[in-house]
């Protein structure tokens, strides 16, 4: 007689049979990459919406961006949760975005809005704000993501380097040309350990 | 005190206005599922009809959800035809902003009359054409998660295209009746797009 099999697992996999487990198990193990990925949004989205911010000046597309790029990383959630340096991933997913965008934006020929020649910077802290986010959008999309990497995330070089996966000297090269372009445009304005 | 560079960043973020991280993670899920369905749905396309050739089993393998049985080509055209994230998500037959003319087999005579047509044409803004070595670098980054599926695809099975953006929507359904006939043109898909969007609608 069989009456007397207990059933050991959740009512779910009340089946019991191969097949039904698997799927459960899966479920689970689904559930699981879930509770984890929004445990990562929780914790690294406003920094990532933030640097997508400086990168495009635009809060509406900073949060698509940021948006876009944690819908890529949950569709490799699997492979990536495990021995991944999340926060470097991100940003390099989000840099290829902003990367992506710009060349589009210049092989399309759409105009886009251009910022004025000349930055009306006055003394006051409104407009100091204004003439840093301004100088950023004169610099080549690859030297923006040097500044901000490096300036505003506090990344190491080596590690911006892995991130945009260019050489370490490339990185230096760029970070000192565009920091020198930044003292040169907001004039005494400011001051940087390099 | 003289403000460093680093708090001048800080300062410039401070006007977040913020987003639910619930909603946002919910958000990338459900997109992010997608993504991850289509690729796998792709992959098993492909892969299946590499196995064809061998039996019938190599159609088992295609998942229920793949409507006909879909070879390289027609998963490479599907893929051609995943939409810029800022675009209408299905193809419009009226009121499109943006279309990709998709050839196929055109000869260079073909191929150079509608590219001529197009610049000359004067519904038409901007347009770009598309070869198809263009186009494979794209494909390959896009679909850099399955190596198997890029590495199923040759160059040469890519869809050369021209994207365009139409100066009035109201005229994309005449102008598409128009240049659907031409010889050359297999197909053309049309969908609605910011300024912002890439032009012609489509994700690369």
């Amino acid at each position: 007689m069989t009456g007397t099999v207990t059933p050991s697992r959740p009512a779910e996999d009340a089946g019991s049979e191969p097949k039904a487990g698997w799927a459960a198990a899966r479920r689970h193990a689904k559930a699981a990459h879930d509770a984890e990925f929004t445990a990562f949004v929780a914790s690294a989205g406003t920094r990532l919406r933030r640097t997508a911010y400086l990168m495009c000046r635009d809060w509406h597309l900073a949060q698509d961006l940021a948006q876009q790029t944690f819908a890529k990383m949950y569709a490799a959630w699997p492979r990536l949760r495990t021995g991944t340096n999340l926060e470097a991933y991100s940003r390099r997913v989000l840099m290829n975005l902003v990367f992506d965008q710009s060349k589009r934006r210049s092989a399309s020929e759409v105009v886009v809005a251009e910022l004025p020649d000349h930055a009306d910077r006055g003394s006051g802290t409104p407009e100091l704000r204004l003439a840093l986010i301004e100088v950023l959008a004169r610099m080549s999309v690859e030297d923006q993501a040097v500044l901000v990497l490096r300036h505003a995330e506090d990344h190491s070089i080596d590690t911006v380097a892995m991130i945009l996966d260019v050489s370490v000297s490339v990185v230096k090269m760029r970070n000192a040309r565009a920091l020198a372009r930044l003292r040169a445009l907001l004039g005494d304005d400011f001051r940087a350990a390099d | 005190m003289e403000p460093g560079l680093r708090e001048q960043f800080d300062r410039a973020v401070r006007a977040d206005p913020g987003a639910d991280p619930g909603e946002m993670a919910k958000a990338a899920m459900v997109h992010g599922g997608r993504i991850r369905r289509r690729r796998r749905l792709a992959v098993a396309g492909a892969a299946a009809v590499v196995v064809t050739g061998v039996g019938a089993v190599g159609v088992m393998a295609l998942p229920d959800s793949a409507a006909p049985p879909a070879g390289p080509p027609a998963m490479v055209a599907a893929a051609m035809r995943l939409p810029a994230p800022e675009c209408s998500k299905d193809p419009v037959a009226a009121g499109a902003t943006d279309a990709a003319v998709f050839l196929h087999e055109a000869t260079d005579r073909q191929r150079s009359a509608i590219g001529r047509a197009l610049h000359d044409d004067e519904r038409v803004a901007t347009v770009i054409f598309e070869s198809r070595e263009d186009a494979y670098p794209r494909f390959a980054a896009l679909w850099a998660d399955s190596p198997e599926f890029v590495a199923s695809v040759s160059p040469d099975s890519l869809p050369e295209s021209y994207r365009l953006r139409l100066r009035d929507p109201a005229q994309f359904t005449a102008f598409s009746r128009e240049y659907a006939t031409k010889p050359g043109v297999q197909e053309i898909v049309g969908r609605i797009c910011p300024q912002s969007a890439p032009v012609g609608g489509g994700a690369w």
